[in-house]
């Protein structure tokens, strides 16, 4: 199956079950464990391989074009901004990858828009969205219109 | 039943799916409507929610006007030539002007986008894309909502919109479930942004058995969008226009950086470049089409099936020249982790190695969607200061039911708007909803008890009918009453793909197949009556497949309104063979009456934008003509 | 109160020492059988030693045995004492309450049984048995109402019982019973004690109670194949810092080295409904 989780590994904490976009791990009835129980419904998107604290979460490629013997296993560290990963073919040959997640920490540079000077009555009735036009180029320039492109709406057959 | 009943009262925005369009929606809301009630309502959990979940490796839509790269009307024009003519112009050109100011805001909250070392601009994968490290893009828009709205609530599978009852056809908020607890939720809105994104699983997938999870679209992409909105009696539009997509085999990892990045390209078993080959027989069927740059995406894919068909199988992607570049080699393998590991994962199962071998491409079974070289959804009012009378009435991205908006894959006629499109027109949508509040439409709203508690007992019958009816059956799924949720599905699916141009049909349908597969559906739409749902997990199952199936009702219907064939490689009416643009050069739009399921179909005018660019075209052509 | 030895009054009951004896003999028994039967009925050691034999073929060096010892040592004081392998620290404490209060408590009830059998006055051996039930009962009702991953990430209420239940509630009526029958002394409330007692130590081969055994073993394994190179197949885990040179990394070279970016997804418990 797509994912499963090694009985030894797994520490019943519940990460897994509660990001798992697919509804799909849930904890064991004897085990008290996760696992997939729906694997024709995952998605191998790893939310829960990535989410595991124990890395108790491994996925076995689809039994209907995945021959056995390989592993793609992840390691993503927020703290650190970084997630590594690793291929093992079913040769037995390994690559190595890793990739930033982030450059800020986290959350910081959203602004709470409850907190900024609230649009005025000109901003309302105009096309422009928050922090627009300035975010659209940087600069100081309007947001574009038909007439600023000389453009017009006309029906036929256009290509 | 033991479940609760949980009122939440007073909201003025109820944001339905908080994918990429939902954050967007419910980010935006709070800054013109800083002290409006602003609730999201999510099946999942934020943070790996939606067909983002599992990240990114480009923004795939993204002007670039700050480095004098493209104009909003050359996206237009480019999404127009896509799609074969058949796009909302006003939706996209509005969404255009505005989608760079989403992207530049990602990058100051943290989104890695690459950088050309040389020129300092955004990496270009394309002409519209742009490479990202994007394994955290949805967990950072999530954040993005989080800090907007009042409360997100994660693991409401919305299953209907409430109506108003003291003025007709205007939204009253939406119900649902709680997938965890079970507790019955009752959201009382204002307005609701229905941004529950695309359809996956329509169709019967190519693989059937756990391969069948490895979709192109996401698994949870339950067509809720579509289901919700037909369901409240909004007019839908472009629901035939379902998409292929040509993708590496089995694993349907994207192509999108290996053709425009890392210049692999495509050839026959025999190693021959194959398109030229159906260059005539296009041309018969598109005309003029077939000629314009870049070729559609509909017309490539259409090659690709005729060349297998012709028993030059398989196509394959030449990586073996480009991957001997160890910076592109890696570059591709990161696409696949940053999107479709999966893909990854089938290639490290077989030992691919495409520095050494070339791998092979397949056309997908088809997906419905409104986001990527695609626009179904809903049909929306555009922007007042671009759009034509036929295509606006008050409020941007609002459907035909009052109050009631659409974004991302929901909003119709919209393709290419992808990630950060999408975002974009969540906001837009989120605007207009304040507005909408502000003029005082949405006053005096009443439902009454009795519309909840109907719905209520909708929801949980599935559960019922397990708990009676399985005391007729020893043990097992076989039942002579009830349908289990996931046979329901391969129903459907079985359906779809027979009748309305699916896979094992190599994308070919015509009238009588269409109205067969109507009947057919028709008497699952019944049997879904019976549905049975062991847990909670399955009651979600069995939302989702009502959701799937009003979506596919919706395709089938505009696939026999629309009597051409308007995107060869996507489906095939094979008795009206031909584009059409004398009939045809229109937009479909339908609605599904609520009270009686009936639907009514009729065409709504096609605007385009035209500049000198059509101009120019339009004398050149005159100018051939007189010549000939 | 909680420094009488409850045991000694079992004679009222009709009960002799060496009934309680036998019974303590029994309950070790059970255990034993039960895990052994355990192991040799799903072959968990087989698979153990055969999962070890595969990773090493993956293993990039040998491990010396100084190594091993001094893995054995780290795995004994970090992961059996102090239950290091617990991500979540509620429930790390949780489970260090519980397991010293069960070592408490089932070594004092030998000690009471067989060295106190008709002694009230046992203070010390009984002031650790009561302590023992209480540190038990507090780490496993804290468990049982709030931590248990059903209740807390799936949602159940904490009265939906399945067969992964069978530990901790026969663990808990075990101290509870214990308790209130040191408490108020009625036979009903010993009955009901040995009752889960003998629940609690014969269901073993079908509650989840083998995992005192494995899962120190478990984690010894995991010691030595993340030190041996073989990795179970992970990537390293790497330090940005470390890996500042990789092309990918150009983004985020110019950021301090030591910067933390604090957590996203992970900064919440595992509760998003
Ligand atoms: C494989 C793949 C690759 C892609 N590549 C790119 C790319 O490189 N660049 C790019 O820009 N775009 C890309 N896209 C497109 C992009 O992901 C979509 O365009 C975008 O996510 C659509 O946004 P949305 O909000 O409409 O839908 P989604 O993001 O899917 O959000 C829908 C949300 O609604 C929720 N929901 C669904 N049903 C219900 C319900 N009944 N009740 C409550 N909530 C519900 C879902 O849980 C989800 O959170 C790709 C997509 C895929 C699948
Ligand atoms: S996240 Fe990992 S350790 Fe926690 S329950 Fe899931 S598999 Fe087990
Ligand atoms: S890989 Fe994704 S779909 Fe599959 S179980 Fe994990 S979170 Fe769910």
């Amino acid at each position: 199956m797509p994912t499963f989780v090694y009985m030894t590994r797994c520490d019943g904490c519940g990460y897994c079950v509660d990001i798992c976009p697919s509804d799909i791990m849930h904890i064991d009835d004897t085990w008290r464990r996760a696992y997939n129980l729906e694997p024709d419904m995952c998605w191998e998107c790893y939310s829960c391989v990535k989410a595991c604290p124990m890395h108790a979460i491994d996925v076995r490629g689809y039994a209907d074009f995945c021959p056995l013997g390989h592993a793609v296993r992840v390691h993503r560290d927020e703290e650190e901004g970084i997630i590594a990963w690793r291929i093992k073919f079913r040769s037995g040959r390994i690559k190595d990858l890793v990739a930033p997640i982030t450059t800020k920490p986290w959350g910081k540079f959203i602004p709470n828009l409850r907190e900024v000077a609230p649009p005025t009555d000109e901003q309302r009735k105009s096309q422009l969205l928050f922090n627009e036009p300035k975010y659209i180029r940087l600069d100081d320039g309007d947001l574009y219109t038909l007439e600023s492109q000389g453009l017009k709406m006309r029906q036929g057959v256009y290509y | 039943m033991a479940y609760k009943t949980i009122v939440v009262d007073n909201i003025d925005i109820l944001v339905v799916g908080a994918g990429l369009s939902g954050t967007g929606a419910a980010w935006e809301a709070r800054y013109w409507g800083q002290d409006k009630k602003i609730v999201i309502a999510e099946k999942a959990n934020i943070y790996r929610s939606g067909a983002v979940a599992m990240g990114l490796y480009a923004i795939n839509c993204y002007m670039g006007t700050r480095f004098g790269e493209n104009n909003p009307e050359d996206h237009v024009r480019y999404a127009r030539n896509d799609l074969m003519g058949m796009v909302r112009e006003d939706l996209l050109f509005d969404m255009a002007r505005h989608v760079d100011s989403a992207v530049h805001q990602f990058e100051e909250w943290g989104l890695p986008l690459m950088r050309d070392p040389e020129t300092g601009k955004y990496q270009r994968e394309g002409k519209w894309q742009i490479m990202i490290h994007g394994e955290s893009y949805k967990p950072i828009v999530a954040m993005a909502a989080i800090k907007s709205a009042d409360k997100v609530y994660n693991r409401i599978c919305v299953t209907h919109l409430l109506m108003d009852e003291a003025k007709e056809n205007r939204v009253a908020g939406a119900v649902g479930f709680n997938v965890r607890t079970g507790d019955f939720y009752v959201f009382k809105s204002k307005t609701v942004i229905v941004a529950a994104g695309g359809a996956s699983m329509i169709y019967k997938p190519r693989s059937t058995g756990e391969g069948a999870g490895r979709v192109w679209y996401a698994p949870w992409s339950s067509g809720s969008a579509y289901g919700l909105l037909i369901q409240a009696g909004a007019k839908m539009t472009q629901m035939e226009n379902r998409i292929v997509l040509a993708r590496f085999k089995d694993g349907y990892g994207p192509v999108g950086a290996y053709f425009l990045h890392l210049k692999t390209y495509t050839q026959n078993a025999y190693g021959e470049e194959y398109e030229s080959h159906w260059y005539d027989e296009l041309k018969k069927m598109v005309g003029e089409y077939i000629d314009h740059h870049p070729v559609p995406t509909c017309l490539r894919n259409h090659a690709l099936i005729r060349e297998v068909l012709a028993g030059r199988g398989p196509i394959h992607m030449v990586t073996m020249h480009s991957f001997q570049d160890p910076h592109l080699e890696e570059v591709g393998w990161h696409n696949f982790l940053g999107m479709t590991v999966g893909q990854a994962v089938l290639w490290a199962a077989n030992d691919v190695d495409p520095k050494c071998e070339n791998p092979e491409l397949t056309t997908s079974e088809p997906y419905v969607m409104g986001s990527h070289a695609t626009g179904c959804g809903a049909w929306v009012s555009g922007p007042e200061d671009v759009s034509p009378p036929e295509y606006f009435w008050g409020y941007n991205r609002m459907t035909t039911v009052h109050g009631l908006f659409g974004a991302g894959d929901a909003a119709g006629g919209t393709p290419h708007a992808f990630s950060s499109g999408s975002f974009t027109e969540g906001r837009l949508a989120a605007k207009a909803a304040c507005q909408y509040i502000d003029d005082g439409k949405a006053e005096g709203i009443v439902v009454s008890e009795r519309q909840i508690e109907e719905l209520r007992e909708k929801i949980y019958k599935p559960l019922e009918n397990y708990k009676i009816w399985r005391n007729e059956i020893v043990a097992g799924t076989v039942s002579p009453t009830v349908l289990l949720p996931k046979q329901g599905l391969i129903r459907m699916q079985k359906i779809m793909d027979e009748y309305c141009g699916g896979v094992s049909m190599q994308y070919m349908t015509n009238e009588r197949l269409l109205n067969i597969g109507l009947m057919k559906l028709q008497l699952l739409k019944e049997d879904m009556e019976m549905l049975a749902a062991a847990d909670l997990h399955e009651l979600l199952r069995c939302w989702e497949l009502h959701h799937r199936v009003l979506t596919s009702e919706a395709v089938m219907h505009h696939t026999l309104f629309r009597k051409e064939t308007r995107w060869p490689g996507y489906y095939y009416r094979g008795d009206h063979l031909y584009l059409d643009d004398e009939n045809w050069h229109v937009l479909t739009v339908s609605r599904r009456d609520p009270k009686t399921g009936e639907y009514t179909m009729e065409k709504a005018p096609l605007y385009h934008i035209v500049g000198d660019v059509e101009e120019e075209y339009e004398k050149k052509k005159k100018a051939k003509k007189k010549a000939s | 109160m909680i420094t009488t030895n409850p045991f000694a009054g079992l004679a009222e009951y009709g009960i002799t020492p060496g009934m309680m004896m036998a019974f303590v003999i029994l309950m070790v028994l059970a255990v034993v059988v039960g895990t052994a039967l355990d192991v040799l009925h799903k072959k968990s050691h087989k698979y153990f030693f055969e999962h070890e034999e595969r990773m090493k073929k993956l293993a990039t060096r040998e491990l010396s045995s100084a190594e091993k010892t001094s893995m054995l040592i780290q795995t004994i004081t970090s992961e059996v004492l102090t239950s290091s392998e617990f991500h979540n620290p509620k429930r790390r404490l949780a489970h260090l309450l519980k397991m010293y209060g069960f070592v408490l408590f089932v070594l004092s009830s030998a000690v009471l049984i067989f060295a106190y059998p008709t002694t009230a006055d046992a203070p010390f051996w009984a002031f650790l048995w009561h302590l023992g039930a209480i540190m038990v009962a507090i780490g496993g009702y804290w468990f049982f109402f709030s931590l248990r991953v059903d209740v807390q990430s799936e949602g159940n209420k904490w009265w939906n019982l399945k067969k992964r239940d069978l530990f901790i509630v026969s663990l808990l009526a075990t101290v509870t019973f214990g308790l209130l029958w040191s408490l108020f002394g009625t036979v009903v409330l010993f009955a009901l004690f040995i009752i889960s007692t003998a629940v609690l130590f014969g269901s073993v081969y079908w509650s989840k109670f083998a995992h005192m055994f494995f899962k120190p073993a478990a984690a010894y394994q995991k010691r030595k194949l993340m030190a041996d190179g073989s990795r179970e197949n992970l990537p390293p885990f790497y330090k940005r810092a470390e890996v500042l040179d990789q092309s990918t990394m150009d983004l985020v070279r110019d950021i301090p080295k030591d910067q933390k970016f604090g957590l996203c997804i992970m900064k919440d418990e595992p509760k998003h409904y």
